[in-house]
């Protein structure tokens, strides 16, 4: 499951640029996540510029 | 089938503007809609764009839309050697885009398109097996259809449309770039484009200064998307571009001690285009057909480039009343023989480049001339390649590829 930090995000779209689902979409002026369709593969974290979003439970390596 | 328009052109960024611009003045009723409140706004994006493009389309920038003007560029190498190149090639422009983008609309509208801001296109309608129109929905709410027999996506790195009509947009992390912008201030520039390599500065990319109006720059960072702060899967601990992009300030003289004045952020795609462009009654066109230079990133000039041969396609398919793919495959076919024969020398480059390290970067830094480096941005490597490898012949394994 994933969470983004909607105070720190640059609306970028990267997220929803490289997410395999589109569980992320551009919704007005904010990011929303679908959690239904998400997998949990953690692309769009590591492709987050700003750092905003964070993969947690069960997935190790996002725990530090 | 009663249409509402001819063509829907999704996302009023440069490709779909262009598009529309030239479709309405053959005619084409065009409807464009735009996700974004407001035409430009929020910019993400570096803002340089070569002056060759715009002029060859017989377009004249308004002043508002320029913010500096370029006359060359300038790499910077990891040991921090510099090559000062100029020539037709960087001759250009660093944009306000929120201008730029609204001025390439209204020229839309002058011609006859109609647009509409705040309205996302949610899914694609289909009838009888054909694409046949979008379900638009303006803020959010107010959702209703809009039927046309051709459908343009000029959406962008997030092409959901194109998606929908079954194109792989999807991006792997390694064939983006994930990059951190600060428009800074004071900054003084002598109007050249500056681009800082270094695996460690910025790992497979590259820290950028564009220079702007009133001691004004864009300062960025874009490094490979696999390789972010994420250990596995071949990331580098720390990689993040927001704390390498901080680095870099922090130890450049000048900048140092400047403000940020904007923080902008974005991800964009150095990877090959997608396998094709039109489908029946739909076509992809600019960033959302991953149509952006693989070296720099840019995408505007690419995407106007672009959507004029598709406008030229979708006027002849509009004349014949055949929106077929094999109707609409003059442009795919056209642009994989110009745009996309010179993007894939590109795209080979950027794969030699990443290979490189540090050493190597210098080594070249310091064998090759402004000439060679001219001539290597224009797809010929022989004369560089050479010159190279005459002082490090094992460079041969990873630069064979540029001459083979």
């Amino acid at each position: 499951m994933i969470t983004i930090k909607h105070e720190g995000c640059i609306f970028c779209v990267g997220c929803s640029s490289v997410c395999p689902k589109s569980a992320i979409e551009a919704v007005g002026t904010r990011m929303e996540h679908y959690p239904e369709r998400c997998i949990d593969c953690g692309i769009c974290v590591k492709v987050c510029p700003a750092n905003v979003i964070t993969l947690y439970k069960g997935v190790k390596e996002m725990k530090s | 089938m009663k249409y509402d328009h001819d063509v829907i052109v999704i996302g009023g960024g440069p490709s779909g503007s262009t598009f529309a611009r030239i479709a309405a003045s053959e005619g084409m009723d065009v409807l464009i809609v735009d996700k974004r409140k407001e035409i430009g706004v929020p910019v993400r994006c570096g803002e340089g764009l070569g002056a060759r493009e715009v002029i060859s389309q017989g377009l004249e920038l308004p002043k508002k839309c320029i913010s500096a003007e370029i006359v060359g560029a300038k790499v910077v190498s990891p040991a921090g050697k510099e090559i000062i190149w100029k020539d037709k090639q960087t001759t250009g422009w660093v944009l306000e885009r929120k201008f730029f983008d609204k001025w390439l609309c209204e020229l839309a509208v002058d011609k006859g398109a109609k647009v509409k801001t705040y309205t996302r296109a949610t899914e694609l309608i289909m009838e009888q097996g054909k694409i046949s129109g979008v379900k638009l929905s303006h803020g959010g709410r107010d959702s209703y259809d809009a039927r046309a027999p051709l459908i343009v996506s000029a959406e962008g790195m997030e092409s959901f449309m194109a998606r929908a009509a079954g194109f792989k947009t999807v991006h792997s992390l390694y064939d983006v770039d994930t990059c951190y912008q600060y428009e800074m201030k004071p900054y003084d520039h002598e109007n050249l484009i500056e681009l800082y390599f270094g695996n460690e500065l910025a790992p497979r990319g590259y820290c950028w200064i564009f220079p702007k109006s009133d001691r004004k720059a864009n300062v960025g960072i874009g490094i490979g998307g696999n390789l972010t702060n994420w250990k596995k899967n071949g990331g580098i601990d720390g990689a993040d571009p927001k704390i390498l992009l901080d680095r870099f300030i922090a130890n450049h003289p000048q900048l140092k001690d400047s403000s940020t004045l904007i923080d902008f952020g974005g991800v964009i795609s150095v990877g090959a285009p997608i396998d094709g462009f039109v489908k029946d009654n739909f076509m992809v066109i600019g960033t959302a057909a991953k149509q952006v230079d693989p070296i720099h990133g840019g995408g505007i000039a690419i995407a106007m480039e672009t959507a004029i041969l598709a406008a030229k396609t979708a006027v002849a398919a509009h004349n014949k009343k055949d929106f077929s793919s094999q109707s609409l495959m003059p442009y795919e076919k056209e642009w994989k023989d110009t745009l996309g024969k010179k993007m894939a020398k590109r795209l080979l480059l950027r794969k030699v480049l990443e290979k490189l390290n540090d050493d190597d970067l210098n080594h070249i830094f310091n064998s090759i001339t402004e000439a060679d480096l001219n001539a290597t941005m224009e797809g010929k490597f022989a004369g560089s390649v050479a010159k190279i490898l005459a002082g490090r012949p094992q460079l041969l394994k990873v630069l064979g590829a540029l001459i083979s």
